[in-house]
């Protein structure tokens, strides 16, 4: 067991990493926790969780048998870096709420949890483009607003423990399903204590014209966060779903081990954003994988800021012919930071399509992997891949890595993956400076420039955060 | 204890302590410093597992065709019963090794000779310039994930080639190196060292070929290319053993300042080829080509891994690795270009391509970068996809048949690494064997 | 006589239906422009009756020589004497133009018979001269690098060594400037004066002051809408393609 001492001694950054301003996520207040399930991981943990949210039977049974696989599976550090080891499981809280129920409307929210939401910076204004909000706090969701025209359109949109307990018919069939319990150590933990999370159902046709979104904190020391989504869209629907978070900082790492199914039917098409700040001390690791049937298109677009450590790798499964599936991901690391992140995209249908386009800036000392694992078995034919990922270092101790694996059989089917690492051109800062701009406004409309293509895909009240984010890291780099 | 036995059974297969003091009885004449290198290689290669299913270096290789087991040390041979090769093209020197015995040669042309040229058997130069040797022969760690048959190679190593240039000369004709291996079952164990020195300028041509009918063989080689400050190498290597033999080869390449070392490596043979080829870039100014050429046919696996290091500001690599499969073979490439913090103004390339030119063929890719100075170009692609169909309609609608526009377009395909080869005639000679080993 | 009959050709891509019933004779020493807006099915046309995969001929026929050539593979149909000058002609690393045509040559010889070499050279030689093609181009990859002038002349050099009976030539005029446009046309004209018969599918007028055409048809919505002489494509240069479009609206009405 590492002491803690050692994640303390992180080097105070050069370059401040703040978030939509960092600093306003540093900060936790003192609350009442009517449910605390106390810190370390047992059965005894688990059945609390499952009491407090009034689970049927089932439920409790996946759990304890997800412990059980949580605690057989090893570490996956042959492969993954050695950082993990630094995770102490029996240090962490895995439950945390103060036993409210989801909110109706802005106004029932409590004031200190609306204090949390604003220090956050969320503009009264943006409420109105927001289809529906379900933000988390500290396990269980505080607020919940389904938009009138949603609602009618039969759009189910409540959080993990409403969903599986108001519609296991729609939900059972898909949880764990997607992402098996057993997939990898992480899901198992997640699958034994998860809590909060959106469970969507799109029914078919629907197209929803705003995206969802959601919010989530970490407000408690050594606490962890472990929200489960589920989104099925049908036949012909469309939803957009986005999430973005904040947490505080502070000097004992905590952990962030999300799941994220998605199924997208025939004819579906589900776009998941993700905009993750986490503070320097989180270890955010989080298992994402979709499934898309015939002519039905999954899109992860996902961009990772802030954390400790980031192992992410957000997969489509190609299950019906003509499905496709995309993976756009910016990943900034900075000191103290490693963003281990990629795709994975595996064919299992005739003429599927994949595409993944990955680009990262490595700032400072910060460290930037790609790992993507691209299959398309020997029976198929007409799949295409595309892969490219291109890196960005900044100083000279910045580091990336790449380590793609692409799997082709037969000739009936093409890969293409191109990747490339380099730093900001001298000549472009220069010409940009001999314009009146200084190295710092330079350097920030490069990298801008190096992601432009990407960002432009996020809504755009992200790519604006996204830009402001970066400005912010790229500040304390130059100079 | 009986498990004990069999557990170093499976881990040295045919190669015991009995066969090793077999074999150190054969070379007994050779030096102390050598032969007590090959004791403790010998030591490692028992006490190294074989290769398992999560070792990263063996991901998608076929663990199973991996065992030493049934096979036995070269016996000897004589001339009479090997065929002379033929380097095709004009040369400055020839020598022809069959199951490690030297049975042929074209000496060294005077003029080379009396300028301080040296090109030997390895025994000759072990005994003989030992002090040159000795620095160089296997001098570069294994990082590839085949430490332990590079640890069988250093143990059973019996004879081979060493080329050595002195500064400034330069060999403006190729030096042909044949090893032969005869018999079934024979294990061969050849290696070629080149040591340029300063400025100097050298061409080999490395050919591996088992006799007619030989069946199942071993096949457990290296080579090691050291290029002085300015010296330009160019080595090229034609694998082409027993469509049964269990291959492995080991390509270890420092460049000094100011070098360009130029690597093509053809692979048509064996049932099963390991081929792993590490360049370390060392100082500034260095160039180092890392060029390999490709064709499996029926079930072939090759397992191609590379490694390039940059260790200081301002050097180059270019590595260019292509494939054509047919039938159900399989290719695994594995690629990794490291940059060290202080290598800044680097620029390294790789590329994998390959062909598939059939319905069960199966191409794996593992291109990598591990990049921690910024002041870099770094690319790397991997693209696997069957013919262009535009470009087959192309030469179809000048009234070419089908069967002929796809030869036309895989030599084409070919032609980017074979064109590397700045001697026509070798040139011409070495893209006449791919074109035969492309049609049989 | 040798002839090339085009008969009420429909040709799709997937299921879109994009040449509608066209219908054309050519005769060898003729020159058919085909003209018309695009998109509106004149690559494709030239493409599918070449062969090309990427096309269905989902009705009609196309007789060369009095022979039905829609069963025949791609390289059949060139054996028989069709030619297509392609639009964007193929890039083909690592083989050169000699090792190409002469392949292409020594495919249409008889089984065990030899190619001259030098003949051939002698051929190749003086076609690149007349092209204004450096003879060093021989050993260069086929359209690699090449600029668009270059691979325009490319293609008429194949069309000289190879010698067909009938060419599709595809927009042979797009991207070249007005030197390579006039070394182009003079190319196909020598060859005139054999008994080829030549498709001639151009955008703009300006081709047409080169290459005189004997006939110049106008395409629409998939077929031939319009036929004159020289003197339609004058006429088209000064109205544009809208007028066609509208006499075609008023037509269908």
């Amino acid at each position: 067991m590492k002491p803690i001492t050692e994640i303390d001694g992180a080097p105070a950054s050069a370059s401040p990493v703040v978030g939509i301003d960092q600093t306003a996520g540093n900060f936790s207040y003192k609350v009442d926790y009517a449910f605390d399930a106390g810190t370390g991981l047992s059965e005894d943990t688990v059945r609390y969780i499952s009491s407090v949210k009034k689970e049927a039977p089932w439920i409790l049974e996946f759990r304890l048998k997800a412990l059980k696989t949580f605690w057989d599976k090893p570490m996956p550090t042959h492969w993954a870096t050695k950082d993990l080891e630094n995770i102490d499981f029996q240090k962490i809280r895995y439950y945390l709420s103060q036993g409210q129920k989801p909110k109706r409307t802005w106004d029932e929210v409590p004031d200190d949890i609306k204090k949390t939401f604003e220090r956050l910076g969320i503009p009264e204004q943006e409420r109105k483009f927001l289809a529906g909000v379900e933000a988390q706090f500290d396990s269980e969701a505080a607020y919940s607003n389904i938009k009138d025209i949603v609602a009618k359109q039969g759009v189910i949109f409540v959080n993990s423990t409403e969903g599986l307990r108001e519609h296991p018919e729609i939900f059972k069939k898909f949880f764990g399903k997607v992402i098996p319990t057993g997939d990898n150590k992480f899901s198992a933990l997640n699958s034994a204590v998860f809590s909060g999370g959106s469970f969507i159902y799109v029914p078919p046709g629907v197209k929803v014209a705003q995206p969802l979104q959601a919010y989530f904190r970490i407000n408690a020391e050594n606490f962890g966060q472990f929200e489960r989504t589920l989104i099925i869209a049908d036949e012909g629907a469309e939803v957009v779903y986005m999430e973005g978070c904040t947490a505080p900082k502070f000097s004992t790492s905590t952990l962030h081990s999300a799941v994220v199914e998605l199924v997208a039917l025939k004819g579906a098409k589900i776009q998941y954003i993700t905009v993750q700040n986490w503070a320097n001390n989180v270890f955010n690791l989080v298992t994402k994988r979709g499934v898309a049937h015939e002519d039905a298109e999954i899109k992860w677009i996902d961009c990772n800021i802030g954390s400790r450590l980031t192992m992410k790798y957000p997969g489509v499964v190609l299950k019906g012919e003509r499905a496709r599936g995309e993976v756009l991901s910016i990943a900034l690391a900075n000191d103290g930071q490693h963003q281990d992140t990629g795709a994975k995209m595996v064919h299992a249908a005739n003429n599927t399509t994949s595409n993944i386009i990955a680009k990262s800036i490595s700032v400072g000392q910060g460290r930037s992997t790609y790992r993507g694992v691209v299959h398309i078995p020997k029976h198929l034919k007409g799949c295409k891949n595309n892969t490219e990922c291109d890196a960005l270092l900044i100083n000279t101790n910045s580091r990336t890595d790449t380590y793609p694996a692409i799997s082709v059989r037969g000739d009936r089917n093409a890969t293409q993956h191109e990747a490339s690492v380099s730093k900001v051109s001298e000549d472009m800062i220069f010409y940009m400076q001999s314009r009146g701009l200084t190295e710092a406004q330079a350097m920030s409309l490069a990298v801008n420039g190096f992601i432009n293509d990407l960002a432009r895909q996020f809504p755009m009240e992200y790519s604006v955060e996204l830009k402001r984010l970066i400005d912010l890291e790229m500040e304390g780099s130059v100079g | 204890m009986a498990s004990l036995t069999s557990l170093s059974a499976t881990t040295v297969g045919a190669f015991t302590a009995e066969v090793f003091a077999a074999h150190l009885a054969r070379v007994q004449h050779l030096p102390a410093w050598w032969l007590d290198r090959k004791r403790t290689a010998y030591a490692r290669f028992a006490a190294l597992p074989l290769p398992k299913r999560t070792d990263e270096g063996w991901r998608f290789s076929h663990l199973k065709g991996l065992s030493l087991d049934g096979y036995k040390l070269a016996d000897p041979i004589n001339h009479q019963q090997v065929t002379k090769q033929d380097l095709g093209a004009p040369g400055a020197g020839t020598l022809l090794l069959a199951n490690h015995q030297l049975v042929y040669a074209e000496p060294l042309a005077a003029k080379f000779a009396q300028q301080g040229v040296i090109f030997t058997t390895l025994q000759e130069a072990l005994l003989k310039h030992s002090d040159l040797v000795r620095p160089h022969l296997l001098a570069q760690p294994s990082k590839l994930g085949s430490e332990k048959f590079v640890a069988l190679h250093e143990a059973f190593l019996e004879n081979g080639a060493f080329i050595y240039v002195p500064r400034n000369v330069t060999v403006d004709l190729p030096l042909g190196v044949f090893h032969y291996a005869s018999g079934t079952g024979t294990a061969l164990f050849p290696h070629t060292l080149v040591v340029a020195e300063e400025n100097a300028k050298v061409t080999i041509a490395d050919f591996f070929r088992s006799s007619t009918g030989a069946g199942a063989q071993f096949a457990c080689g290296g080579n090691d290319l050291y290029a002085g400050h300015g010296a330009q190498v160019t080595y090229l290597a034609m694998q082409d053993w027993s469509r049964e033999t269990l291959s492995f080869q080991f390509n270890a390449t420092v460049a000094r300042r100011d070098t360009r070392v130029l690597s093509i490596n053809l692979h048509a043979g064996a049932r099963q080829a390991r081929h792993e080829s590490f360049s370390q870039l060392q100082a500034p100014g260095a160039h180092s080509e890392m060029l390999a050429l490709t064709i499996a046919h029926g079930s072939q696996e090759f397992d191609q891994r590379t490694l390039q290091i940059h260790q200081a500001p301002n050097t180059s690599s270019n590595l260019l690795y292509k494939n054509a499969l047919l039938d159900q073979a399989k290719t695994i490439f594995s690629g990794l270009i490291v940059v060290d913090p202080d290598a800044q103004k680097t620029d390294a390339y790789q590329s994998n391509r390959n062909l598939m030119l059939s319905d069960e063929a199966e191409a794996n890719s593992l291109p990598g970068l591990e990049i921690q100075a910024n002041d870099v170009r770094c690319t790397h692609g991997a693209t696997s996809a069957r013919i262009d169909a535009e470009q087959e309609f192309y030469l179809e609608s000048r009234g070419i048949n089908p069967t002929q526009a796809q030869e036309l377009l895989v030599f084409g395909f070919f032609e980017e690494v074979l064109g590397k080869i700045e001697n026509p005639q070798l040139h011409d000679s070495l893209a006449e064997i791919i074109r035969e080993k492309f049609k049989a | 006589m040798s002839l090339l009959e085009i008969k009420n050709l429909h040709i799709s891509i997937g299921d879109k239906a994009i040449v509608k019933g066209f219908n054309l004779t050519i005769k060898p020493g003729e020159v058919h422009a085909i003209m018309g807006p695009n998109g509106t099915g004149k690559s494709t046309l030239a493409k599918a009756i070449a062969g090309h995969p990427s096309y269905t001929i989902t009705g009609g026929d196309v007789i060369l020589d009095g022979k039905s050539i829609l069963a025949m593979q791609p390289d059949e149909r060139a054996r028989s004497g069709l030619f297509l000058a392609f639009q964007y002609p193929s890039e083909i690393p690592g083989v050169s133009i000699a090792n190409f045509l002469r392949a292409a040559v020594q495919a249409r010889m008889a089984e065990g018979e030899e190619l001259d070499a030098s003949g051939y050279y002698k051929k190749l030689y003086s076609k690149m001269d007349l092209l204004k093609i450096d003879r060093k181009f021989t050993s260069r990859a086929v359209n690699d690098g090449f600029s668009g002038g270059e691979k325009k002349r490319c293609e008429i050099l194949q069309m000289a060594m190879l010698e067909p009976h009938f060419a599709l030539m595809d927009e042979t005029d797009s991207g070249l400037d007005i030197d390579a446009l006039r070394i182009v046309a003079d190319g196909v004209n020598t060859l005139r004066s054999g008994p080829l018969g030549i498709l001639l599918i151009t955008h703009y007028q300006r081709l047409l002051d080169y290459i005189v055409p004997d006939f110049v048809h106008v395409m629409y919505d998939g077929r031939i809408v319009k036929s004159g002489n020289k003197s339609l494509a004058l006429e088209l240069e000064a109205k544009g393609y809208d007028w066609v479009k509208q006499e075609f609206a008023a037509a269908n009405a």
